[in-house]
This record gives structure tokens, C-alpha cells and sequence, in this order.
């Protein structure tokens, strides 16, 4: 059955009270694609934008797993609940679209957060980092303490994950570049069991071959930070990714050079307020200036910046700085309302 | 009758386990570092765990999709009394180990009184743990990890034996007597044997089934608090990637999944190979888009040595009627 199909029935039977399909407030639903915490900061964002915007609620909601099947029957229930905003980071870039067409069908918004959907898909359009940008800026960080002709290894996440290919790419480019040689990539260890296996193995056999650490994602950040922190070695320079504390620590007791900050809270913050506007009324504007991804052409840049030993201590600063500068011309440059 | 030793469960994977030992160490000497066998041990010791937790439950016949869940619920458990109410860590430790044998004491009730299968029990208690785990974390790691904790996780006791090795020995030996000496683990093979014939011959296999449930949640619980000395914090995600390892480790050693034979020493073995094959794709700069393929073939592998095994004992069964 359809989403649409089974919201009509269930509307005509009266499961569903009509008083909440009728309601002008905007509901926002905020779903990650399972439990990371990289999303965490979507829930204060949510909270703080339902507060500042007068929203009804802007709700972030986690699938207890990153399967696909789970995230569609979570948005199928939310739906029914009388949600009619969705802050969607794709399970699937392509088998995402499906649903997403069948929310917008109910007269949703729907944008895609933090990663993008395949097109054509109905989503209004996607925000989030720009990731290849972000693994080519983090490399070129790196790769400015070591100089030319240094020798690093790639940590990165999950291969299902299309960002990774993008982030393998960028990272090759910019050694390139610079003049340096990426010798290992290893990836699917988005998970901590995994990476603390093979990154602690890597080190074990190869620590005295390698100059540098790159690592994309999350996990493999903080796992890495300790594991330099394990056997001591200030002499490999790191460039991670992230907010976690345990890199951010790291970065303060000289293990690790650095980090790329993404801007989850700005995703959730500005994301609640354009699916909000977009449900009374705006549109979004038939020449805005989105960038171009391997997915989609409505790509909105969420903002990346790097933040060495000098700027840790004000990390929550930087990423809401990225914010003010996107949000101050957000509207203008984005929706006509 | 005695089986000659090339014919017991363990020799195959013992035989490649140093086969690999010897190429992988003559191809690249770092593998044979004290550091690497360090980081190979801390693996296993973990590993080992998880996979006793899933073949105490294969000998009954039966399996469990909720030993990562009950890991992760233990883990997030150990990590968040220590952070949050300032617990001593042997008490948190004890509680969490606790937390895993009500949990699989309740994977047992529910098995034996409503005659449901363990494989839709425990689908339904994975989502509940894990349910609970993401309720208490809100997907957010607890960080403050006592520092003996994290010594206990990371250090040596003799280098390169890593103290967490300790409890794995303990818990294999502890394992083996149960069930090669004592009668309750004789009953835990019997009724995976054959239950009816197990029943009709006065063991309560209800008993038998919730205690093998409650070791198993005991089991994946003490994996879960070694991971978090390990990994120096609670994540929630502690417990997500432990299924495919939990089976394929038992089979590798020669488990039946249709219960009734279960070979510790097996299962060990199983874990190092899998630890060594993991590595080898780390040290050998596989191509990471290659490496699932690869671990998906040595898990089928396994597989199709466990069918070829019970059709040879299907064979020499019939043999013996006629």
C-alpha cells in the first residue's frame, strides 16, 4: 500500500485525528539514518529553531538501526502522527527517493540533510557538508605541516556510504597536489570494534612507514587519536574530523594536528526553518545558486572549517559562526517568499 | 571410542591458523612484532567471547540475534553507572554482568514456557536491548572512563599478554569443563542433540535451555565491559557488527548449527583465523572494496565444511544401522 493510500484510509476510519492533519503548525521531523553521533547536535538544533521560529515542534528521531527498512517505517509512522516537515538524511541515496516522493506527495517538504538523495528526487534540496571538499581541505592541512613527498594513510567509513568514494578521491587529489602519496586506504570502520582492529594493526605493522593520518569519518577519528595516543608517537601527524572530545583532546595534548568541523547543528537549525517556511508558502527560488555533487544538483554547502590546537578550545564558536554566515542570507538567496 | 587427533574438530583450524601464522610471518616480519601480537590478542580475547556467547546457544540447537545487543546494553551500562553516578568500576562491572544474565535469563524464560523459536525471541529482544541502549545513550558516547579501566583494556601483564586476555582464558577453560565434565553441560549437548529423546530421558530441558540463554547473555555482557576498557568509552554502537562473527567463529571450529556438538578449542581457533585474515587485509593494503568479498568467502567456507561434516555424519550413522 502507499503511503498516500494508507494515510487516506486511515484518515477515513479515524485513526488518525483529523484536528492534527488540520493543525497550521509546522512539525518537523529531524531522522538521521540510525544512531551516530554525529547527529546528536540535530536534536538541540531542532529545539532551538522550534523555539526561535515559533514552530510547533521540530523533533529529531533516531531508527534503532542504519537499515534502510527501518528509517521508511519510521518517516511511514511519523507521517501518520501528523508530521508534515522531514530533515531526512538518506539511508540510500537512491533507495531514499521512493519514500521522500511519497512524503513530498502528502504536501511535506522534504529536504535532505547531511547527505543527498539521487536525482530526480521531490526532495526541495540537500544540505550538508560538502564532503570531498572537506577530506581535500583536511589533506591539504595535513599535508602543509609534513611538506612534500610525505607518505599517509587514509582512514574513512562505510563503503555504502557514496560520501566515501568522494572523500577517497579528494584525499588522492589533493597528495597529488601537494606532492605526497596516500599508501593505504582503509575503510568500512565507521564502527568501533572494526577500527580499533585494523587501525591498531595498520600502526603495529606500518607506523614507522607513515607520515600522516587522514581520517573522513567519525569513528575512525577518535579511534585513530587514541591509538596515536596508545603508542606515543607525536612524530605521525593526524588530521581528523569531528567535534568528538576524545580528538579534541587529543589535538590539545599535540597527538593530533587537527580537525575538519562539519556543522551539524547549523543542518538541524536552518534545515527546521526552510521546511517551515517551505510548508507556509515559500518556494524555493528558481535560480538559486546551489552547487553541483555526484547526486544531486540542488546541493547546499552546510560549511567546513579546520581547527587546529589554537582554535579547540572554541570549536562550539566556529561551528556557530558557519552557521550566522549561512543563515544571514539563507532566505534571500535561497527561497522566494 | 577415542578420536585420533587429525580427526578432532580443532586440527583444521589449527593447521591453518599456523599455516597462516608462518606465510603471513614470513611475508611481512611485523606481523610476528609484540606490539602486533598484542593487538592481535586484544582482538581475540573480545572476539573469543562473543563467539562462546553464540556457540553455548548453537549446542542447544538454537541461536541467539541478540548476543551484540546484550553486549551493547552491558557496555553502555558499565560505562554510564561509572560516568553518571561515579560508581567504583568492580561494582558497575558486576551490575553490567548482571544486566546480561537477566537479559538472557529472559531470552531463556521466554524460549522455554511459550515453545516460540529462540530466532523470533531473540529478533525481538535484540530490538528491545538495543531499544533500551539508544533510550538511556541517545546515540551519544560516555567518555569518562576510569583510567584502571582503560589500563585494564590496553595495558600487559606480561608483555605482550594483555590483561584482558585473562578473563577470555578463564571463560574458555571455565567453558570446556562444562561441557565435556560436568552433567549440566553433557545435557546442554544432549538436548541439542536430540530434545525429545533428552527429554524422555529425565532432563528438564527447559532448565537446560534458560540456563544456556542466561551463560550466553553472561558471556556477550563480559564482552561488552572488556570492549569498553578497550575502546576508553561506552559507544552505543558496541555490539552492531557482532553476528556474522558470533556464528562464523563456532563454525569455523566445527559447531553443528543444529545443535549438539560444539568444540571450544574449534571456536577459538575459528576467532584467530578470522583475526588473522582481518589483519592480513590491513597489512597486505587489500583493496577495502575487496575486503568483505573476502570475508564473506572464508564464511562460506566454513559453512560448506560444516555441511560436508554433517553429511559425513549422517552417512557413517546410517552405516552403522545397516
Amino acid at each position: 500500500m502507499s503511503l498516500k493510500r494508507l494515510i487516506t484510509t486511515l484518515v477515513a476510519i479515524g485513526a488518525i485525528p483529523t484536528a492534527a492533519l488540520a493543525d497550521p503548525s509546522s512539525r518537523i521531523a529531524l531522522i538521521p539514518g540510525g544512531p551516530h553521533p554525529y547527529f546528536a547536535a540535530w536534536e538541540q538544533a531542532g529545539a532551538d529553531a522550534a523555539k526561535e521560529f515559533n514552530l510547533g515542534e521540530a523533533e529529531y528521531k533516531v531508527p534503532q538501526k542504519w537499515e534502510l527498512g527501518l528509517q521508511n517505517q519510521m518517516l511511514e509512522s511519523l507521517v501518520t502522527q501528523g508530521y508534515n516537515g522531514f530533515l531526512i538524511f538518506p539511508g540510500d541515496p537512491v533507495g531514499t527517493v521512493a519514500i521522500a516522493n511519497e512524503l513530498a506527495d502528502t504536501g511535506a517538504p522534504v529536504i535532505a540533510l547531511a547527505g543527498c538523495l539521487k536525482d530526480p528526487s521531490d526532495a526541495q534540496f540537500c544540505m550538508g557538508t560538502d564532503t570531498g571538499n572537506s577530506a581535500y581541505l583536511g589533506t591539504k592541512e595535513l599535508l602543509k605541516e609534513l611538506g612534500s613527498g610525505a607518505k599517509i594513510a587514509h582512514f574513512t567509513g562505510f563503503l555504502v556510504d557514496p560520501n566515501t568514494q568522494l572523500r577517497i578521491d579528494a584525499v588522492e587529489r589533493a597528495a597529488k597536489e601537494e606532492g605526497a602519496e596516500v599508501i593505504q586506504v582503509i575503510a568500512d570502520i565507521d564502527a568501533p570494534e572494526p577500527a580499533e582492529e585494523k587501525i591498531n594493526a595498520y600502526l603495529a605493522a606500518h607506523a614507522s612507514e607513515v607520515d600522516g593520518i587522514i581520517t573522513t569519518a567519525w569513528v575512525p577519528a577518535v579511534v585513530a587519536s587514541s591509538a596515536l595516543r596508545k603508542i606515543g608517537d607525536k612524530r605521525i601527524k593526524m588530521v581528523g574530523i569531528d567535534h568528538d572530545e576524545v580528538v579534541l583532546q587529543a589535538i590539545k595534548d599535540g597527538f593530533v594536528h587537527g580537525t575538519m568541523l562539519q556543522n551539524p547543528y547549523g543542518q538541524g537549525y536552518i534545515g527546521s526553518y526552510a521546511a517551515d517556511k517551505l510548508r507556509t508558502g515559500c518556494t524555493v527560488k528558481a535560480d538559486a545558486p546551489f552547487k553541483s555533487n555526484a547526486l544531486t544538483d540542488k546541493f547546499i554547502d552546510s560549511g567546513t572549517v579546520f581547527a587546529g590546537i589554537d582554535d579547540v578550545d572554541n570549536y562550539v564558536g566556529s561551528m556557530q559562526a558557519i552557521t550566522e554566515t549561512l543563515f544571514a542570507t539563507f532566505e534571500s538567496t535561497y527561497l522566494d517568499c | 571410542m577415542s578420536t585420533r587427533f587429525w580427526e578432532s574438530d580443532w586440527f583444521g583450524p589449527f593447521v591453518i591458523t599456523l599455516a597462516a601464522i608462518i606465510v603471513v610471518g614470513t611475508l611481512n616480519p611485523s606481523f610476528l612484532s609484540p606490539f602486533n601480537i598484542q593487538v592481535l590478542l586484544l582482538a581475540i580475547s573480545v572476539n573469543a567471547l562473543i563467539a562462546f556467547s553464540q556457540m553455548i546457544i548453537i549446542a542447544i540447537g538454537q541461536m541467539n540475534l541478540s548476543v551484540g545487543a546484550i553486549g551493547g546494553l552491558a557496555a553502555i551500562s558499565f560505562a554510564g553507572m561509572m560516568q553518571v553516578w561515579g560508581m567504583p568500576w568492580p561494582v558497575a562491572a558486576g551490575v553490567a554482568l548482571g544486566i546480561g544474565l537477566l537479559a538472557g535469563l529472559a531470552n531463556g524464560v521466554l524460549v522455554a514456557f511459550t515453545g516460540i523459536s529462540a530466532f523470533v525471541i531473540t529478533l525481538a529482544s535484540l530490538s528491545i536491548y538495543k531499544g533500551v541502549n539508544l533510550g538511556i545513550t541517545e546515540a551519544q558516547p560516555f567518555y569518562e572512563i576510569p583510567d584502571i579501566v582503560k589500563s585494564l583494556g590496553n595495558d600487559t601483564f606480561i608483555h605482550p599478554l594483555p590483561w584482558l586476555v585473562i578473563p577470555c582464558v578463564l571463560a574458555a577453560i571455565g567453558l570446556w569443563y562444562l561441557l565435556n565434565r560436568l552433567p549440566l553441560g553433557r545435557s546442554i549437548l544432549a538436548v541439542g542433540g536430540n530434545e525429545h529423546a533428552s527429554e524422555l530421558s529425565g532432563i528438564s530441558v527447559r532448565l537446560v535451555v534458560i540456563v544456556a540463554h542466561a551463560i550466553s547473555g553472561g558471556l556477550a555482557a563480559l564482552a561488552g565491559i572488556m570492549l569498553v576498557g578497550r575502546l576508553q568509552l561506552g559507544q552505543p554502537t558496541i555490539g552492531d557488527d557482532w553476528l556474522i562473527l558470533s556464528f562464523a567463529a563456532p563454525v569455523i571450529g566445527g559447531a553443528i548449527l543444529s545443535g549438539g556438538h560444539v568444540s571450544v578449542g574449534g571456536t577459538l581457533l575459528g576467532v584467530i583465523i578470522v583475526a588473522i585474515f582481518t589483519q592480513v587485509l590491513v597489512l597486505f593494503n587489500i583493496d577495502p572494496f575487496l575486503v568483505q568479498v573476502v570475508l564473506g568467502g572464508l564464511i562460506l567456507w566454513a559453512v560448506g565444511v560444516n555441511r560436508w561434516r554433517e553429511v559425513r555424519a549422517q552417512r557413517r550413522a546410517g552405516q552403522v544401522q545397516i
